[in-house]
């Protein structure tokens, strides 16, 4: 196991049951969220795979961001991140997150999801198609077995340069916890 | 019910209009003196044309104007007709017609935050879409949009990239 974080046997197992049961909230801003409900109900059936979508973010283990975020809704999605409990993982869908997509000059769209939130994988494509999507879960969960997917990890340890990052767009973001 | 034509007969008697157009099936555009839209949106109202679908903004820079544009539809005569007027670009400021319909209000918040047009009589003019927004209107044409891009957020670098 090459983990630059601490790990040990317990974590191994506490990984391993980790990715058998994931909840997803999706945070439907884009033209992403239409790719999802194929991919949960029975076309698809992102279920086989333990995954499920979640109701709350507080009950959700990943976060995803489907398509562009306008600064007002980064900052929606930065209350939600910063609800979520550890372990948490984030998704960016399309390539909207990944440099901005087709939405590279607008005045009030992000162009790097992963300056202001952790990003663990990127699913490239505009939009991905549901199979892309399944890809990307089953990647996923190989990091979290591996314990790759440690992107909360890092937004505890690197928060001030988020958080720089994240006042540089914004002004000032109201933290909540 | 009017056709188009015997509606444009009617305008034509009864309001002062500087141009009239038939764009096309079911489609009017007429346009007004800054001080006769309002009581021409009121005699429009209560001739059958009660529904406001929006109003939209156009930025003539180079004629130093701002043109608004009323979008109206008559369920009785079913066409959409758009009452238009010119407005000066350095004062930016024309009357609310909210006491007309109470849904302009957001209409005219909206271009206030894009446009910066202030509306007489319409108080509440906080920012309605955009979000801590100090520099000079995004949709103004004056506007620089790459520059400000430049500024505010960073390009991903690519290796290979030049």
């Amino acid at each position: 196991m090459n983990n630059k974080y601490e790990s040990n046997k317990w974590q191994e197992v506490i990984n391993w049951v980790q990715k058998r049961s994931l909840f997803m909230l999706h945070y439907c801003t884009g033209c992403g969220a239409i790719e999802l409900p194929p991919t949960m109900t029975s076309r698809y059936d992102m279920s086989r795979f333990g995954i499920g979508p979640a109701a709350t973010p507080r009950q959700a283990d990943i976060l995803l961001i489907t398509g562009y975020l306008s600064t007002k809704t980064l900052r929606r999605v930065i209350y939600t991140y910063e609800q979520m409990q550890d372990p948490k993982f984030v998704m960016g869908f399309g390539s909207c997150t990944i440099n901005g997509g087709m939405y590279w000059d607008s005045y009030n769209t992000i162009k790097q999801l992963d300056k202001y939130i952790p990003v663990d994988l990127y699913i490239a494509g505009c939009m991905p198609r549901p199979e892309a999507i399944l890809e990307g879960f089953l990647k996923l969960k190989e990091k979290i077995e591996t314990g790759n997917a440690d992107g909360y990890k890092k937004y505890n340890k690197e928060y001030e340069t988020y958080k720089k990052n994240q006042e540089k767009v914004l002004g000032e973001v109201k933290r909540r916890q | 019910m009017r056709s188009e034509n015997e509606l444009i007969e009617l305008l034509n008697r009864d309001l002062n209009l500087l141009s009239v157009k038939k764009l096309r099936k079911q489609n009017i555009s007429i346009r007004l003196e800054n001080e006769e839209l309002v009581s021409g949106l009121n005699y429009l109202k209560s001739h059958s044309y009660i529904h406001l679908a929006t109003i939209s903004c156009v930025d003539w820079i180079e004629d130093n104007q701002f043109e608004l544009i009323y979008h109206l539809f008559s369920y009785e005569d079913k066409i959409s007709l758009s009452v238009k007027t010119k407005i000066n670009r350095q004062k930016s400021r024309f009357v609310t017609i909210k006491n007309l319909w109470g849904v302009a209000k957001y209409y005219e918040r909206d271009i206030h935050d894009f446009f910066g047009i202030k509306f007489t009589g319409n108080d509440n003019m906080d920012e309605l879409i955009l979000e801590n927004w100090n520099e000079i209107p995004p949709m103004r044409k004056d506007f620089k949009t790459r520059q400000y891009v430049d500024k505010k957020y960073d390009w991903r670098q690519y290796h290979g990239q030049e």
